[in-house]
């Protein structure tokens, strides 16, 4: 590391990296609040929506934002057909047994991709920009917009949970579902509710995977340890702390490839999440386990 | 294309898809055909099947391999590899034991072609693979592994010899973890170092992260006037729109098999203009090059199909010339299809009607020459640089 | 045929091996180890480079293969054995591809993503490829038997008993003055030391080991075999093993029957149906096709 600009280059790629791992990570997030346990699918979902996007976006000539919305409904009726016919009759033999058929969830979702599109790479019908710079500083507009259109989903589902009836519901069960359900909060609609917005918001990170690179049926499963360190590292549940912790995950990473080296970056993810689960399962920002 | 593709499927789940004339009883041929359709290999492996199939079907509408006992057909039985040496090992166990192949084609992972090649040579079968790994005919495999990929070091020298030629001397190597990275390396700098030149970098990445901004920071402040892409479709795409959008000017070289028609699918044209691929090749005024050309429609086959087109006439062609569809037979006749002085041709009919009139031929395949020295490597092939244009390959030089 | 039924049957072997492994850390104590094919990988590479490198006699090897996962377990369950489930899931899964990307990127111990070729196997050359084929399967399902049976006295041993009461209720256990950690660290390192010996055997067996022979697709085998047979039963993690090799095979002549797919197609089909058959068989089996006949709650 030469100068300080070097650092503070490999803090912005950081970011940017990070700003898309943090919708699956949201995504993660939200169905272990409510659900409690950890929906490997979301590697599934995220491709899902990265393939949805680029049907809307290449084969209907639709542009970028609304493919991404598309993406995002493609992949949270996905997500909710799946969970309701895969792994919602696990929930009762308990959150380990959900979590390893979400494993084998997330191997089917993917060959139905590979059934239906092939191995071939594909990409979307945009241009591609020249970076912008900033005293030396490189930030790509395209990625600039994709950390946006993160940011922006985040706060909206930020604004859903605080400022609405549905989204009160929704912490009370991730609360207390008991109690919840005292309260007549039905807990059923809300764990459905969860899983089509945790599924969607991974199936939009997927498509802004994807328009960085591009798009294969191993799209989600190459982001996958990130995605989970980013939802460890924010607390397991919280739903601020996966996009906290997905910017930690992001810089950790390009600082490790220039540190360590670039063909360990996969490691950063690792210990990460054994660290933040030894010393603070709940998360550096999170208050509940 | 999808028309061949519908029928090649047919055959290759075990259909028989004899194409014009008619087999007077005789028992087909099968060949097993491993390339990797899922897994990391993913991208590459139906276009390779795919070549295999066509080639088959070809030989099958010739009168498939000429015996005493009449005409045998040949099948093809495919199976996944994975991109896995442990389901590799299991696929070829059927392949040899089960379907009783007379020869193993199209392994693609350097790891899956050394796990299934003591297979095959212990049961008497050719293996007929695309892998990079220079290891793989240093194995003790008695004949039976034919590598149509050049090996590495070749490769390498090919390139820098090149890219020397053309002025480059700070070569920045951006690599991919493969079994050949480091040995790439060595070669590089060692030849760059002779001519007064030098590699300003080395970075091996990780093959399947998503993001490589940093690595090309490193690449940006090493002022190179050249960078070398040694890795694979999916991250030298990344790759590629990363170098457009940080604004390198550069030259940009890659292998054939990490930038092909799919990477201008997946890429604007102005990320890709310039782009400089190499790959081996037939000789320009060969007949096995203006079929390449007239049959794929331009220059734009990939690497990797067209050695596995090869890899099918090599065994249908070997097999012909013994009279006899059994490994050793195959793997003790491929050299005299490929040396010597014969007729040369450039396809499985051509060949097959010269081998029935009783001539000697000398095949010249997509991917070159196709000769093969004692340890299987291939020799004596000549070199393509294309550079990318507008969504096209346009040949720059064959040396 | 014969000898393609040897080797899916040494195959079978090999998975049992690890399914008892993974049945020994989670049948009997409740921990979850999805970085089963990480353990795998360190036996393999510990048995072929002691073997290749050193010289060292097979035996040898093989029990050092074994012994440097059962560390390595150790060391990782030193780490995590307080973990909840799901955690540990996580942590695991991670831990293997941290292996993986060791053995792919620390060239001058592992020989890198090119892996370690010429491993010797017991007889190899000396005897036909089938009799060798037979020589490994005595082997490996000598093996098996092995373990089966040290397993069985385990878990009747004090020791088991422990280890279920621990699965059930590590609180009445601590109150019961078990020392909690050791029981469960000594649970998960047994289990990986098993999955080393099938990693060292599989060695031996190949020849050749490389990373990409460890994919975490190798971890779902053997977690759809233990679940097939049911958590907590010996008997069920062979018999799964075996039903596992069956469904990847016959997978292949199934899918090949179905007319008009392009063959990534079939191979999109058989993956999809490893994934379905687990799914299928954690919702309606979820003791397992033999259950544990002395347990009254269904593990995990």
């Amino acid at each position: 590391m030469e100068d300080w600009r070097d650092l503070l280059q490999v803090l912005v790629n950081g970011v940017m990296a990070g700003s898309v791992l943090m919708l699956p990570a949201i995504g993660l997030n939200g169905i272990f609040a409510v659900l409690r346990y950890p929906n490997f699918a979301v590697a599934g979902f995220a491709t899902i929506g990265a393939f949805a996007g680029w049907v809307a976006n290449v084969a209907w000539g639709m542009p970028a934002p609304a493919a991404l919305a598309f993406a995002f409904l493609v992949a949270g009726v996905a997500g909710l057909l799946a969970e309701e016919a895969a792994l919602r009759p696990l929930r009762p033999a308990g959150p380990l047994t959900v979590a390893i058929g979400s494993v084998a969830l997330t191997l089917l979702l993917e060959n139905i991709i590979r059934f239906a599109f092939g191995n071939d790479l594909r990409g979307y019908d945009l241009p591609v920009q020249r970076d912008w710079r900033f005293d030396g500083i490189r930030v790509n507009p395209q990625q600039l917009a994709n950390a946006g259109t993160a940011l922006a989903a985040a706060g909206a589902l930020f604004a859903l949970l605080a400022f609405t009836r549905l989204g009160r519901a929704m912490r009370a069960v991730a609360d207390n579902p008991v109690l919840a359900d005292i309260k007549g909060v039905d807990p059923d609609r809300i764990a459905r509710l969860a899983v089509f917005l945790g599924a969607g918001l991974a199936g939009l990170g997927g498509m802004l995977v994807g328009l960085d690179t591009s798009i294969d049926p191993l799209t989600g499963f190459r982001v996958i340890l990130s995605v989970f360190a980013a939802a460890v590292v924010g607390g397991l549940g919280s739903i601020p702390g996966a996009a906290l912790g997905a910017l930690v995950v992001g810089v950790g990473e390009e600082l490790a490839g220039v540190i360590l080296s670039p063909a360990y970056r996969s490691v950063t993810a690792f210990l990460a999440i054994l660290l933040v689960l030894l010393l603070r399962p709940q998360g550096l920002f999170g208050a509940r386990a | 294309m999808m028309r061949i593709g519908r029928r090649a499927a047919l055959l290759g789940t075990g259909v028989f898809a004899i194409g014009g004339r008619a087999f007077a009883q005789a028992m087909p041929v099968t060949f097993g055909a491993l390339p990797p359709l899922t897994g990391a290999g993913g991208p590459y492996g139906p276009a390779m099947l795919r070549a295999i199939q066509a080639v088959v079907e070809e030989a099958n509408a010739a009168g498939g391999i000429p015996t005493r006992q009449g005409g045998r057909p040949i099948r093809v039985v495919a199976e996944d590899d994975q991109t896995n040496p442990d389901a590799g090992v299991r696929s070829a166990r059927k392949l040899i034991d089960v379907d009783r192949v007379s020869a193993v084609m199209g392994t693609w992972a350097s790891a899956v072609t050394t796990a299934v090649a003591p297979l095959c040579w212990e049961n008497r079968v050719p293996l007929f693979t695309v892998s990079g790994a220079d290891s793989i005919t240093q194995l003790p495999h008695q004949g039976y592994v034919f590598r149509t990929q050049p090996n590495s070091r070749l490769q390498v020298t090919t390139a820098t010899d090149w890219l020397l030629a053309q002025g480059a001397r700070r070569v920045f190597h951006l690599a991919a973890q493969s079994p050949f990275a480091q040995s790439s390396q060595e070669v590089m700098a060692e030849k760059l170092r002779a001519a007064g030149g030098s590699v300003t970098g080395f970075v091996i990445y990780e093959r399947d992260k998503t993001a490589f901004r940093s690595e090309v920071d490193q690449l940006l402040r090493s002022r190179s006037d050249t960078v070398l892409l040694n890795g694979y479709l999916p991250d030298v795409t990344i790759l590629l729109r990363e170098l457009y959008r940080a604004g390198f000017d550069g030259r940009k070289l890659t292998f054939a098999y990490a930038a092909n028609q799919r990477t201008f699918e997946a890429l604007p044209n102005e990320v890709t203009n310039g782009l400089i691929t190499f790959q081996p090749s037939p000789d320009m005024d060969s007949g096995a090059f203006r079929r390449l050309q007239s049959r794929f429609g331009g220059t734009e086959v990939d690497p990797y199909s067209a050695q596995t087109t090869d890899h099918a006439a090599l065994a249908i062609l070997a097999a012909a010339q013994a009279g006899d569809a059994t490994g050793v037979a195959i793997r003790d006749h491929v050299r005299r299809i490929t040396g010597g002085e014969g007729e040369k041709v450039d396809n499985v009919t051509d060949g097959l009607r010269a081998i029935v009139a009783g001539r000697a031929v000398n095949y010249e395949g997509a991917s070159g020459p196709c000769d093969f020295d004692e340890k299987g490597d291939i020799r004596g092939t000549k070199f393509r640089f294309e550079v990318a244009e507008a969504g096209r390959f346009r040949l720059l030089q064959m040396i | 045929m014969d000898a393609y039924l040897a080797a899916m049957l040494v195959f079978a072997g090999l998975y049992a091996l690890m399914a008892l492994g993974l049945n020994l850390a989670w049948g009997l104590a409740g921990m979850v180890n999805l970085g089963l094919a990480g353990f795998v990988a360190v036996g393999a590479y510990g048995s072929a480079l002691l073997t290749v490198r050193l010289g060292w006699p097979m035996p040898l090897g093989i029990a050092a293969g074994t012994l440097l996962a059962a560390v390595a377990g150790a060391g990782l369950a030193l780490l995590v054995a307080r973990l909840r489930g799901d955690y540990l899931a996580i942590v695991t899964l991670g831990f293997a591809e941290v292996i993986r990307l060791i053995a792919s990127n620390e060239t001058w111990l592992t020989n890198g993503t090119d892996g370690i070729s010429g491993i010797p196997g017991p007889l190899r050359g000396a005897v036909t490829p089938q009799q060798f084929n037979l020589v490994l399967l005595g082997l490996v399902w000598g093996s098996v038997g092995l373990v089966f049976l040290l397993s069985a006295r385990l878990s009747h041993s004090p020791f088991g008993r422990v280890l279920r009461a621990l699965r059930e209720d590590e609180e009445v256990a601590a109150v019961a003055g078990k020392p909690v950690l050791a029981f469960r660290v000594r649970a998960f390192a047994l289990g990986t030391a098993i999955c080393g010996l099938a990693g060292a055997l599989y060695a031996h067996y190949n020849g050749y080991v490389a990373p990409d022979g460890f994919a975490p697709l190798l971890t779902i085998y053997i977690v759809l075999a233990l679940t097939a047979g049911g958590g907590g039963s010996m008997r069920g993690a062979v018999a799964g093993a075996v039903l596992v090799i069956v469904l990847l095979e016959g997978t292949r002549f199934l899918a090949g029957a179905i007319p008009g797919l392009a063959p990534v197609q079939h191979a999109a089909l058989r993956e999809a149906s490893v994934a379905l058959a687990l799914l299928l068989l954690l919702r309606w089996r979820q003791q397992g096709l033999i259950p544990e006949r002395t347990l009254t709650k269904a593990a995990p």
